[in-house]
C-alpha cells in the first residue's frame, strides 16, 4: 500500500474536471428540464384551478338564474296565460263580430230578397188579378175591364163636376194615365162621360209602365183613380200574414 | 500480486508517468460524460422525457432527494460534488467486473484524492454558508481548547474516509484475484456479484458521509440569517 502523490493530484484534478463536466452535460440539463416540466406543470394546475374556478362561478351564476327562474315561473306562467286569454277573447270577439255582421248582412239580403219576391208578387198578382178580373167580366157581362173602370171613374166624377169646371176655367188640362193603352172604345166612353160635365173638355191620354193596373184621371187639383194597388195591398197583407204564420220560402246557403 | 493500479504504468508524458488509476479514471470519466451528453444532447422542454433520460432523471433526483435529507442546506452546488462523488465512485465499483479493468477506487491515491476533495469541500462549502469568521469559529467550539482537537477531528474525517473506501474496494478485488487461483470456476463470480453490491454501498456510504460533513461545516438556514443580522 503506498501512496503516489502524483497520481492524487492527477485523481483530484481528474475529479474536479469530472464535476465541471457532469455539471455541464449530466445536471444542469437534467434538472433544467424538471424545473422547466415543473414550472409547466405548476403553470398547467394553476390554469386548471382557475379554469375551476371560471367553472365554479358559472356554476353559481347559472344556480342563481335557475333559482331565479323558478321563483319567477309562477308569475311568467300567469302573465303568459292572461296574454293567452286576453288575445283569445280579442279573437272571439272579432270572430263574434264578423259572425254578428255576417248575420246582418245576410239578413238585409234576406230582407232584400223577401221585398225583391213581394214586389214580384205584388206584380204577377197585380197581373193575374186584372187579367182574372177582366175575363171574369167578359165571361159574365160581356164587358171589358177597362170599360167598366171607366165607367166607375166616370161615377166618382160626377160629384167633383164643380171643381172640374174650375180647372178647366182655368186652361188646366185632363190627362189620363194608364199602365197598357187604352182600348178605343173605353176612350170614346171616357171622352163622352167627360163632354158631359164640360163640354168641349178634351183627353190626354198617356201610358205609364210604372203605374198599377188602372185608370188615373189628373186634372188640376182634381185626381180620380182606380187601380189594382187597394186590392194587392190587401193581397200583400193577407200573404205577409201567412208567411209569418207559415213560412213556406225556403232560404238556401246563399240567401236566395 | 499487485495491490494497486498505480504500480501499472500505461504510459509516459513529458517525462511523467500515467498509470492504469489515471487511465481508468478517464475511462471512466468518458463513460459518465459520453453516457451523459448521448441523453441530453437533444434535451428539450417540450419534448416528453424518454427511458434514458427519465433514468437520469431517477438518479439525479435519488441523489438529490438523499442530500435534501441530510442537508440543512441542500444546494445545487452540493448536488454536484457529492453527485458526482457517487457516480464517479458507484462507477468505478461496478466495473470491477469487467475483466482486465481495474477500478481507480482500488487504488489508495484515488481514494485519497476523493477524501482530499471532501477535505477541501468542507471548508468551503462553511465558509460559503456561514463567511470566513464564521466557519473558522467552530473550531474553537465549544472553547478554544477544542481548536487541536477540532482539526485531527477534520482530518481523521478525510483519512477514515478514503481508508474505508479503499480497503473495502481493494479487498475485493483482492478476495476476488485469491478465489480466482484457488477455485477459478465458481466463488470468484459470487465474489464479484458481492463486490458489486459492496461496491455501490461503498459509494452510497462515501457519498452520504461527504454529505454529512459538508452540512455539519454549514450552517442551518435559521442560524445563518441570526448571524447576517448580528452582523
Amino acid at each position: 500500500m503506498s501512496i503516489d502523490w502524483i497520481t492524487i493530484a492527477a485523481q483530484l484534478i481528474n475529479f474536479l474536471v469530472l464535476v465541471w463536466l457532469l455539471k455541464r452535460f449530466l445536471y444542469r440539463p437534467i434538472l433544467s428540464g424538471i424545473d422547466a416540466r415543473e414550472t409547466e406543470i405548476a403553470e398547467r394546475m394553476l390554469e386548471a384551478s382557475r379554469a375551476r374556478e371560471k367553472a365554479e362561478a358559472a356554476e353559481t351564476r347559472y344556480n342563481d338564474l335557475a333559482a331565479t327562474f323558478r321563483t319567477n315561473e309562477a308569475t311568467l306562467i300567469d302573465n303568459q296565460r292572461q296574454k293567452a286569454e286576453a288575445e283569445r277573447d280579442t279573437l272571439i270577439a272579432e270572430a263574434r263580430a264578423r259572425l254578428e255582421q255576417e248575420r246582418k248582412d245576410w239578413e238585409a239580403h234576406l230582407a232584400q230578397e223577401k221585398s225583391k219576391y213581394i214586389a214580384h208578387l205584388h206584380r204577377s198578382g197585380a197581373a193575374l188579378l186584372v187579367s182574372l178580373t177582366g175575363k171574369a167580366l167578359h165571361d159574365l157581362a160581356d164587358e171589358t175591364l177597362e170599360e167598366r173602370v171607366v165607367t166607375h171613374v166616370a161615377r166618382q166624377l160626377k160629384p167633383m163636376a164643380a171643381d172640374l169646371r174650375k180647372a178647366a176655367n182655368a186652361g188646366t188640362p185632363a190627362v189620363v194615365t194608364t199602365r197598357y193603352v187604352l182600348p178605343d172604345a173605353a176612350r170614346v166612353k171616357l171622352v163622352a162621360n167627360m163632354k158631359g160635365l164640360i163640354p168641349g173638355q178634351k183627353l190626354q191620354f198617356e201610358t205609364d209602365p210604372a203605374q198599377s193596373a188602372g185608370l188615373v184621371l189628373r186634372m188640376g187639383a182634381v185626381h180620380v183613380a182606380w187601380t189594382v194597388d187597394s186590392y194587392i195591398e190587401e193581397l200583400d197583407t193577407m200573404l205577409e200574414e201567412r208567411l209569418v204564420q207559415d213560412p213556406i220560402v225556403k232560404v238556401d246557403s246563399d240567401g236566395h | 500480486m499487485e495491490l494497486t493500479p498505480d504500480s501499472t504504468i500505461v504510459f509516459e508524458a513529458w517525462g511523467i508517468p500515467v498509470n492504469a488509476t489515471i487511465v481508468n479514471t478517464w475511462i471512466i470519466m468518458a463513460v459518465l460524460t459520453g453516457i451523459s451528453m448521448l441523453i441530453t444532447r437533444k434535451l428539450r422542454p417540450d419534448v416528453p422525457p424518454n427511458r434514458w433520460r427519465t433514468m437520469l432523471e431517477v438518479i439525479v433526483q435519488g441523489i438529490q432527494s438523499q442530500i435534501e435529507e441530510i442537508s440543512r442546506r441542500p444546494s445545487r452546488n452540493l448536488l454536484y460534488f457529492v453527485g458526482t462523488l457517487f457516480l464517479f465512485i458507484a462507477t468505478s465499483n461496478l466495473m470491477l467486473v469487467m475483466p482486465g479493468f481495474d477500478p481507480p477506487t482500488a487504488s489508495l491515491s484515488t481514494t485519497a484524492a476523493l477524501a482530499f476533495s471532501v477535505l477541501i469541500a468542507v471548508p468551503l462549502f462553511g465558509m460559503t454558508s456561514r463567511g470566513v469568521g464564521g466557519y473558522l469559529k467552530t473550531y474553537m467550539q465549544p472553547s478554544v481548547i477544542m481548536l487541536p482537537f477540532n482539526i485531527i477531528s477534520e482530518f481523521s474525517r478525510g483519512i477514515s474516509l478514503a481508508i474505508r473506501l479503499y480497503g473495502n474496494i481493494m479487498s475485493g478485488a483482492v478476495i476476488a484475484a485469491i478465489l480466482l487461483s484457488v477455485a477459478p470456476f465458481f466463488f470468484p463470480v459470487v465474489m464479484d456479484v458481492l463486490g458489486l453490491l459492496t461496491g455501490l454501498i461503498q459509494a452510497y456510504i462515501f457519498a452520504i458521509l461527504a454529505t454529512v460533513y459538508i452540512s455539519s461545516a454549514t450552517a442551518d438556514p435559521s442560524t445563518s440569517k441570526t448571524e447576517k443580522k448580528t452582523q
